[in-house]
């Protein structure tokens, strides 16, 4: 097994993907917490569909490094998502729903009429699946995530107790004084970073799955904030790792052997909860 | 004269292996998604990878230009995830015909050759020259 692992960790993208892999399932599960208990935990869906129009957009207008062109989107709808709260005619879930739904069709539409891809099934199929996008990423797209990811780390890290404030108590954190509105943007921001980064893991149809997965098996065991958010991202990574593991040895697709062994933690961790009460 | 047949049965082999094309890259030895990805890779940087010889499985596939009368041959390589392929075009060294001298369509075939590109209509591809191709029952 270990000699079968040192044969794969000779090859560049191996290494990078385990890399890029372990910071992404860090970096989702830190947020996951937050959108969890803010019961925000389908935003993450419908966000990654709108990474998948924008996805299509870019092929078919040929915007090289389509990254610097999804991202934008995709923050842009976090931020229109994330304040339908207050004065909206289309509130909460029908939202989201909406735009998940909306940005999927018109995605598959527009690559279907105008992409110049010879293999469409297989372009559409990556990107919903992640397919083994993270096993062949280029050195550039390696720094990209790494520093992106990097950037989410800090800024949670940073402004951790105003977003523990905001994620609890909303209306308490304005009355002394936090600025809820920017840190809701800021949530809305990172969440929209972090599901382009997980597209590459995992793809656009399963990116909910890491960042809800740890969040609620971690809930299962702590029950303090920080103890639930520590939990979840030692889990997140170690599933993360898990998965890529025994998707390269194994030969299996790398986004639902992820998925998988995080559902796996998540009925380890409901089962110590039940054998404790 | 026991040991000088010994000497002479050891140099034998010792040559034999000296004119068998070492394999710089065995794809065979690998999981499918990291056979996938590596084939992605050399379709991505071909330069690094010019004049490696590489032994791969793959699905045997063909094509003839309708204009020009060429025939392409190639080993077709699925993803895990069954929805993408990667394929490397081999010219199967000596003279063989199709369809006779190959097996059925589809078929795993593997193949040991010499990686390099060649341009053809404007675009460049990869492909495995002077190859050694065999598969079950062969």
């Amino acid at each position: 097994m270990i000699e079968t692992f040192l044969q794969y960790w000779q090859f560049p993208f191996v290494r990078y993907a385990l890399a890029v892999g372990t910071l992404i399932a860090l970096c989702s599960s830190l947020l996951g917490v937050t959108l969890v208990l803010k019961r925000f935990s389908f935003i993450g869906d419908g966000l990654s569909h709108v990474a998948f129009g924008a996805t299509a957009i870019a092929g078919v207008l040929r915007i090289g490094g389509d990254m610097l062109f999804v991202m934008p989107v995709t923050v842009l709808c976090a931020i229109l998502l994330l304040r339908t709260g207050r004065g909206a005619k289309v509130k909460g879930d029908a939202a989201v729903a909406m735009v998940s739904v909306g940005a999927l069709a018109i995605g598959y539409l527009l690559l279907n009429l105008f992409s110049s891809s010879t293999n469409l099934s297989g372009d559409v199929c990556a990107t919903l699946f992640g397919s083994t996008s993270i096993l062949t990423l280029q050195q550039s797209e390696v720094w990209l995530c790494a520093g992106l990811s990097v950037a989410v780390v800090a800024l949670f890290i940073l402004f951790y107790n105003r977003l523990f404030a905001v994620t609890f108590d909303e209306d308490f954190a304005r009355a002394v004084g936090t600025g809820v509105e920017r840190y809701n943007l800021l949530i809305a921001v990172v969440v929209a970073v972090i599901i382009v980064l997980a597209m590459n893991l995992v793809g656009s149809l399963l990116i909910s799955a890491l960042i809800i997965f740890p969040a609620l098996s971690a809930m299962r065991l702590f029950r303090s904030f920080k103890g639930v958010t520590i939990c979840s991202a030692a889990l997140s990574v170690a599933c993360a790792l898990a998965g890529m593991l025994i998707a390269i040895v194994g030969g299996t697709p790398v986004g639902s052997t992820i998925v998988a062994v995080d559902i796996a933690a998540f009925i380890v961790c409901a089962a110590i909860e039940h054998f404790r009460k | 004269m026991k040991r000088a047949l010994i000497c002479l049965l050891a140099l034998c082999l010792l040559g034999a292996s000296a004119l068998a094309e070492p394999v710089d890259l065995d794809l065979t030895a690998l999981s499918g998604t990291v056979v996938y990805s590596q084939v992605y890779n050399m379709t991505q940087d071909p330069a690094a990878f010019e004049g490696m010889v590489v032994k791969l499985k793959g699905n045997l596939s063909y094509f003839k230009d309708p204009d020009t009368g060429k025939e392409y041959f190639a080993a077709v390589i699925a993803d895990a995830a069954a929805c993408c392929a990667q394929g490397i075009e081999f010219v199967w060294a000596g003279e063989h015909a199709f369809p006779d001298d190959y097996p059925p369509l589809d078929t795993e075939v593997t193949v040991v050759g010499t990686f390099g590109t060649y341009e053809e209509y404007g675009y460049t591809y990869l492909q495995l020259t002077d190859a050694e191709v065999t598969w079950e029952g062969v």
